[in-house]
Order: C-alpha cells, then sequence, then structure tokens
C-alpha cells in the first residue's frame, strides 16, 4: 500500500484548512481505497484516517463531505472494520448528533453507516451502549421515524432497519415492549406504510424480532397493542368473504376494498407470516389467532401467492391454526425439549425442504426466461 | 375600639367580662333555624347565592369586592378570579366558572402558567358543558402558552374524540406522550381513540359494501322489468309510458332512472315489492279487488309465470270467502279486468300468466302492485259494473 512517508504526507492533506482541489484529491483517493478489500483493511490498522474523514464531513464542500460519507459507508460494511471505527476513532458521537439535527442534509447516509455497524450483535451492542451514553433513548429514533418529514432534506427510512438490528438486542428490546410507555403501539401503522419498502420492512423485521420475546405475546396480542390486524393487513386481500367470517375477523380487516392490494415484496411478506408462526408458539396466543378468524385470511393469501418459500411458511401457519392443540407439556412449543434423534430428523427434513424450494425457484425462473425469450423470438 | 390606656383598659376589661355574666347572650345560632343562618355565613356557605345582595350577605359582598378590586396588581386579581372561578366549578355552575376565568384572562397578565391554568380550566368547563368547540379553542391556547401542559393536552385529546375528530385525538396524545411518556391517562386515551378511529373506518366501510350491494340489487330489478317491457306508472304525474325514455340510449342509466324505485312503492305501504329471486324470475305483490263486496285479497309474492286461474283455484278452491255470501265465487265463474286508468277495462283470459298481461301495450303497473278486479261472470253485478264501460279483451 502507501508508505509510512506517503501516508503521512496524504494525512497531512486531510484536513479541513487543505486547499480545496488537494483536499479534494486526496478525500477521492480515500474513498477509491475503500472500494476494495485490501485498501479498507489496509485503513483498519490507520485510526487517524478515519477521524479525518470524520472531521472532513463538516467540510463546507459538499461534494468531499459527500465522498467521506460514501468512504465511511464502505468502511462500515466490512465487519472487521468496526471496532476500528466505533472505538478508535470514536466516530459514534458525531454521527449521533448529526443525525437528530432535522436540518442535516446527509441523516440518510448517516443511517446507513449505522444500519451497517449494528449488523452483527457485537458492534450492534457498542452502538447501542454509546447511544445510552448520549443519553438518547430509542424513544429518540421511535420518534423522528414516526415523525413525517423530521427532516425535510432526508427521507430516514434507514431507521426502519436500523431499529430492525437494534431489536436484536434483549435490552433494546425491552424498551420497545415497555409496557409503561407508548412505543410499539406507535411503529403498527408503518407496517403498510407505501412510501418506503426498507422502512416498512425495517418495522416489521422489529417487530418480529420483538416477538421472539414469548412472555410479551399476549400483551401485545391484547387491545393495549393489538398487534395483529397490523401483521395481517398486509397479507389480506380484496376477496370477499361471507358476512360470518367478517364479523369475526378484528375491525381493520373487515369489509375490505375491492382494490385492497397486499404485500408486495415476498421477503416482507415472508416475515410478516414467521412473525405470525412466533405468535402461536404459546397456547393463548393460538387461541386469539384461531378466534379472530386468522385462517380465512390464510386461506385466501395461499390461493394468491406464488413465491415457494413463503407458500412454505403459509402453510406452516395454516398447520398450526387448524390443527389439533399439542399434548401436554408441549403447549409452549418454543420451550418443548426436541429428543437429539428426532431433532437431527427434523433438521433432515429441513434441507430437504430447503433444497425443493430451490428447485421450485429455479423452475419459476426457468420458466419465466424460456417464456421471455419465447415472447422475443416472435 | 377602646381608647383606653394600659390603666383603663384593665377597667374596661372587667366590664366587658362582667357582661358575660350579667347579659344574656343574644343572637344565638337558634336550633330551628340554625342551618339557614350558617348558609348565610360566607366560610360555611354550601352555594354562593345567585346575586350578592350586600344587605343580606354583606360579608360576601365584602369579598367580592375585595375579588374585584381594581387597585390590586393584575396577576393577583387573575388569581383571585381564578380561585373564584373554581368554586363555581366545584358546584358544578360550569357558566360563572366560565365568567370568572374570562374576567381573569382578561387581566392580561404576564405569567404564561397562570395564563394556561386559567385557559385549561376554561376548557374544562366549557367541556361539562358540552361546548367542546370552545373546550378545544381553549386547550389550544393553553397548550400554545405551556406545550407540556399535562392537563391542556389531555383535554384537548378528549374534545377531539368526542368531537369524532379521532386523528387529531391521536395527535394530541402523541404530543403528549412526547412530553410525559408514562402519563397512563394519555396512553388510554390514545387507545381508545385508536380504536374509535378504526371501528368508524370499519364502519364506513361496511356500508360502503352495502350501498353497493344495494344499488347493483337494484339495477338489475329495474333492468328485468325494462327488459320484460313491463310499465310503471309513476304516481302523481300523468301516465308515462316507458316507450318515451326507449329513445334515449338503449340500457343507459338515464332511461333506467326514469324507471325509479319510488314507482314501485305502495302507498298502502304494505311492506312488499318486486323482486327478482336467483333464477331471474320477478314476484310482484298483486291485489285482487272485489268490488261487489268491497272487500281486497293480498298476494304478496305472485311469481310473473304464475297463472291466474292457478292462484284462482287456490283462493276459491276448497272454502269460499266468509264474505261470499251467495257463495258464487267458483273460480271457473270468475272474470279479471284490469282498470288501465284511461277510462278502459282490460279483461284477461285466467290462463294467462301474469307475465303475459303486465307486458301488454295497455298495462300499467301503479304504485309497483298490479292490481286486478274480480267479478263474477253473468251476476246481476257484474252486468252493471260493466254497463257504460268501455271492455277490451286482451289477446
Amino acid at each position: 500500500m502507501l508508505s509510512d512517508r506517503e501516508a503521512k504526507e496524504l494525512l497531512n492533506f486531510l484536513t479541513l484548512e487543505t486547499r480545496p482541489d488537494v483536499k479534494g484529491q486526496a478525500t477521492e483517493y480515500i474513498l477509491g481505497l475503500t472500494g476494495t478489500k485490501d485498501g479498507c483493511r489496509y485503513l483498519r490498522g490507520k485510526p487517524d484516517f478515519l477521524k479525518a474523514l470524520l472531521t472532513l464531513t463538516s467540510d463546507s464542500s459538499v461534494a468531499i463531505v459527500k465522498d467521506c460519507y460514501h468512504a465511511l459507508i464502505n468502511l462500515s460494511a466490512d465487519e472487521t472494520l468496526h471496532r476500528a471505527l466505533v472505538q478508535d476513532a470514536n466516530i459514534l458521537p458525531v454521527l449521533f448528533s448529526n443525525l437528530l439535527d432535522p436540518t442535516y442534509m446527509f441523516a440518510d447516509r448517516i443511517c446507513t453507516i449505522l444500519t451497517n455497524l449494528t449488523r452483527h450483535e457485537k458492534t450492534c451492542k457498542d452502538v447501542f451502549k454509546v447511544f445510552q451514553e448520549e443519553h438518547i433513548g430509542l424513544a429518540k429514533i421511535v420518534e423522528i421515524l414516526c415523525t413525517e418529514d423530521y427532516n425535510k432534506k432526508a427521507s430516514l427510512h434507514y431507521l426502519g432497519p436500523l431499529l430492525s438490528n437494534l431489536t436484536q438486542l434483549p435490552d433494546a428490546r425491552q424498551f420497545i415492549l415497555d409496557k409503561e410507555r407508548c412505543v410499539v403501539q406507535r411503529l403498527l401503522p408503518y407496517t403498510q406504510y407505501e412510501a418506503s419498502t426498507v422502512k416498512r420492512g425495517g418495522v416489521i423485521g422489529t417487530l418480529r424480532n420483538c416477538c421472539f420475546d414469548h412472555a410479551y405475546h399476549e400483551w401485545m396480542l391484547s387491545d393495549a397493542v393489538d398487534i395483529l390486524p397490523f401483521l395481517l393487513l398486509p397479507l389480506a386481500g380484496p376477496e370477499e368473504l361471507t358476512e360470518e367470517e367478517n364479523e369475526g375477523l378484528p375491525v381493520d380487516l373487515q369489509y375490505l376494498p375491492e382494490d385492497k392490494k397486499r404485500e408486495e415484496d415476498p421477503d416482507i411478506r415472508k416475515m410478516l407470516i414467521e412473525t405470525l408462526l412466533l405468535l402461536t408458539a404459546t397456547k393463548a396466543g393460538r387461541q386469539i389467532l384461531k378466534s379472530k378468524n386468522v385462517y380465512p385470511i390464510m386461506r385466501e393469501f395461499h390461493k394468491w401467492e406464488k413465491e415457494p418459500s413463503v407458500i412454505s411458511a403459509c402453510e406452516k401457519l395454516v398447520q398450526v391454526l387448524i390443527g389439533d392443540e399439542p399434548e401436554p407439556g408441549m403447549e409452549n412449543l418454543m420451550e418443548v425439549e426436541i429428543p437429539e434423534d428426532v431433532e437431527v430428523k427434523l433438521q433432515d427434513l429441513d434441507v430437504k425442504e430447503q433444497e425443493q424450494i430451490e428447485k421450485e425457484q429455479e423452475e419459476l425462473i426457468r420458466a419465466a426466461t424460456e417464456e421471455n425469450s419465447a415472447r422475443e423470438e416472435s | 375600639m377602646s381608647r383606653a390606656q394600659d390603666s383603663d383598659s384593665d377597667d374596661a376589661m372587667d366590664e366587658f367580662m362582667e357582661k358575660f355574666r350579667k347579659e344574656k347572650y343574644k343572637g344565638a345560632f337558634n336550633v330551628d333555624n340554625w342551618e339557614e343562618e350558617f348558609e348565610k355565613v360566607p366560610m360555611f356557605m354550601k352555594t354562593a347565592p345567585k346575586e350578592i345582595d350586600p344587605k343580606e350577605h354583606p360579608d360576601l359582598a365584602c369579598l367580592q369586592s375585595i375579588i374585584h378590586d381594581d387597585d390590586r396588581p393584575p396577576e393577583e386579581q387573575a388569581k383571585a378570579l381564578k380561585d373564584e372561578g373554581n368554586e363555581y366549578f366545584k358546584e358544578k355552575n360550569y357558566k360563572k366558572a366560565i365568567v370568572s376565568y374570562s374576567e381573569a384572562l382578561k387581566k392580561k397578565c404576564t405569567d404564561t402558567d397562570l395564563c394556561a391554568v386559567l385557559y385549561t380550566n376554561r376548557a374544562a368547563a366549557h367541556f361539562h358543558l358540552g361546548n367542546m368547540r370552545s373546550a378545544l379553542n381553549d386547550s389550544l391556547a393553553a397548550k400554545k402558552l405551556k406545550p407540556d401542559h399535562v392537563k391542556a393536552l389531555i383535554r384537548g385529546a378528549q374534545c377531539c374524540v368526542k368531537l369524532g375528530n379521532f386523528s387529531e385525538a391521536l395527535q394530541w396524545c402523541d404530543e403528549g406522550l412526547g412530553v410525559h411518556a408514562k402519563d397512563v391517562t394519555l396512553q388510554e386515551l390514545r387507545a381508545t381513540a385508536d380504536k374509535l378511529k378504526r371501528t368508524a373506518e370499519r364502519d364506513a366501510r361496511k356500508s360502503k359494501v352495502k350501498e353497493k350491494k344495494e344499488r347493483v340489487e337494484r339495477e338489475a330489478l329495474l333492468g328485468a322489468i325494462r327488459e320484460r317491457g313491463i310499465k310503471l306508472l309513476k304516481p302523481d304525474k300523468p301516465s308515462k309510458h316507458c316507450s318515451d325514455s326507449e329513445e334515449e340510449d338503449v340500457g343507459s342509466t338515464r332511461a333506467l332512472a326514469e324507471l325509479d324505485l319510488n314507482d314501485l312503492c305502495s302507498q298502502e305501504a304494505t311492506g312488499f315489492k318486486v323482486h327478482l329471486d336467483e333464477q331471474g324470475v320477478l314476484h310482484w305483490p298483486v291485489l285482487f279487488l272485489y268490488p261487489e263486496h268491497g272487500q281486497t285479497d293480498f298476494i304478496s309474492s305472485f311469481n310473473e309465470n304464475d297463472r291466474f286461474i292457478d292462484h284462482l283455484t287456490v283462493m276459491f278452491g276448497e272454502e269460499l270467502p266468509p264474505w261470499d255470501t251467495e257463495k258464487k265465487y267458483q273460480p271457473r265463474n270468475l272474470e279479471l279486468y284490469f282498470d288501465d286508468e284511461r277510462g278502459q277495462l282490460l279483461q284477461l283470459e285466467n290462463e294467462m300468466s301474469l307475465l303475459r298481461v303486465l307486458q301488454n301495450d295497455r298495462c300499467l303497473v301503479k304504485e309497483g302492485t298490479p292490481s286486478f278486479i274480480v267479478l263474477v261472470r253473468d251476476s246481476a253485478f257484474c252486468k252493471s259494473f260493466l254497463s257504460g264501460k268501455k271492455v277490451h279483451r286482451l289477446k
């Protein structure tokens, strides 16, 4: 890479006071480095460069600031760089304060960096810790997320995935699920947020993570939170249900209009079904889902869905909804002890099922390509 | 009062004390009227008198004058007025409370906390009187002065709920929870407003679905009638033939609109209307008139494909009606006529179906209920009924 002397020289150019053209070239060079794995790894051992990048994000030239953020985004995408960024260069406090600034033009890029940093548990914990040290509650993040046009120059849609990543930590989940506050309730309407798939997916991911804590299930399904309609609405379609079926549904799902559209993104559809499945882990949860007519919704959904992996998830859910109750001692599916040989068999079945799904997906793709090429020829 | 100096004061004191031993205490409360008397003492008043007459209630008048003394600084006056308003409020005398609070606000004091409280309290008084708009405006004013004033935020949200503005109510709650995250009242209010909002949305969807279904059914019905070429007589208007509207586009909804559902409503309010069954067959409410005896028979659902003779056989088959004293209303003797309201009687053949009759050019359905006159062939009444009238046989 660079010799020590060259590195020192370059570092000298990376200051706010440097001449603009030289500054620009220097940052461009760094950006180039971050485009390669080797370049990133090189910078790992050079916290001064990282600090310089951070400082230059307050430069007066928009082009330079853009390059700096671009470089930081690239660096944050590489997990091996996380320690250097967070601990050695201590980028978080500055990033946070800019994030919360409603006039800050580059807030979206900060969101992306933070989303990268929080992807894996280790750095996620560090980020969460700094959040708390800087006295920025998750409350603030949720509030900004729920405030349309908080920042007129940035959409802040990536706060969705950021929140989703943070909730892999039990402490973050506890905050979202605080019964003494009104936090999770404010997120629910965003399961249908049409303006951004990223934000929508992030919120749903957050809800799915929250449902891992089955002690909260009854509360979440109760009127205090009422999560169920918000999970079902994106999966419900315009098909007419009988009057009887309608009256048994949650209020938000009754008498849906003819132009009702389902969630377009298959990954999000799958996440929603996974969340519903999580809620069927307890007996109480199963009873509530059965009594609120979830089955007819999933029945119509199953007829409509084309993606094999989503169909598979749907079938699992339907099985639980129409199947018999498990024997005593097995009521909480998350706490059941699975004997080792059964566990091995189940894993085998999972693998086979996955292979089957992949095969079906390939066939779908092949059929689509054949259709396309046929159309091109004719 | 006493100007006695020290030495004199002892004497005056002794004299004073002597009075207690000698004179009987006057002006004590009487066993019978002590409650009334109590009521007159401002301190013990349970209700404020409507008008404070200084002669009757000198003490209260005195207090009031203290309150309304314009020489004191505005803050003090406002505070005193606020207390006065609060007293009225406690007694549920909301109108008076509002007056007091308004007076206080007029003082234009600079203490924003006090003003916020005044607006909030006045909002509460309006709320209890059912003046939701005023209450909301006052809550808004309070919130402007003190954005974190919890009572104003709660009151504002409550007003929105009462006014049915559930989305706005949610905004108030979220604003409140932003400052007082753990406030239980705000959380519960938010949950209530949210539920009401979603229920209202459901109700709107439900009525839309119902409306559409009814519209579709109505159009199908009117379409079926029109298809068959059956003419409906519009009430209170000269008979209008459908052939007029046929000059417009066939199948246009405007033409259908000529056939108003009102034309199908019976003034007798029998509650029965023509309806189209699942097989596409029309069923009409039909009236049979027996002018000889001033009687009628009502068939609520006459299948258009049924023949008249079939119904007559059932109606006059086994048992003849009690009013048929001469026992002459046998099915085979009966003749059916239709009055075309233009001076002609149209005689049907009993083997005809209802549909065939209604499709006849000269037939008009009046008020949605075809009615037919029933006469006994060759009877005296029949002859006299038909004399002088133009009779036309339907083919």
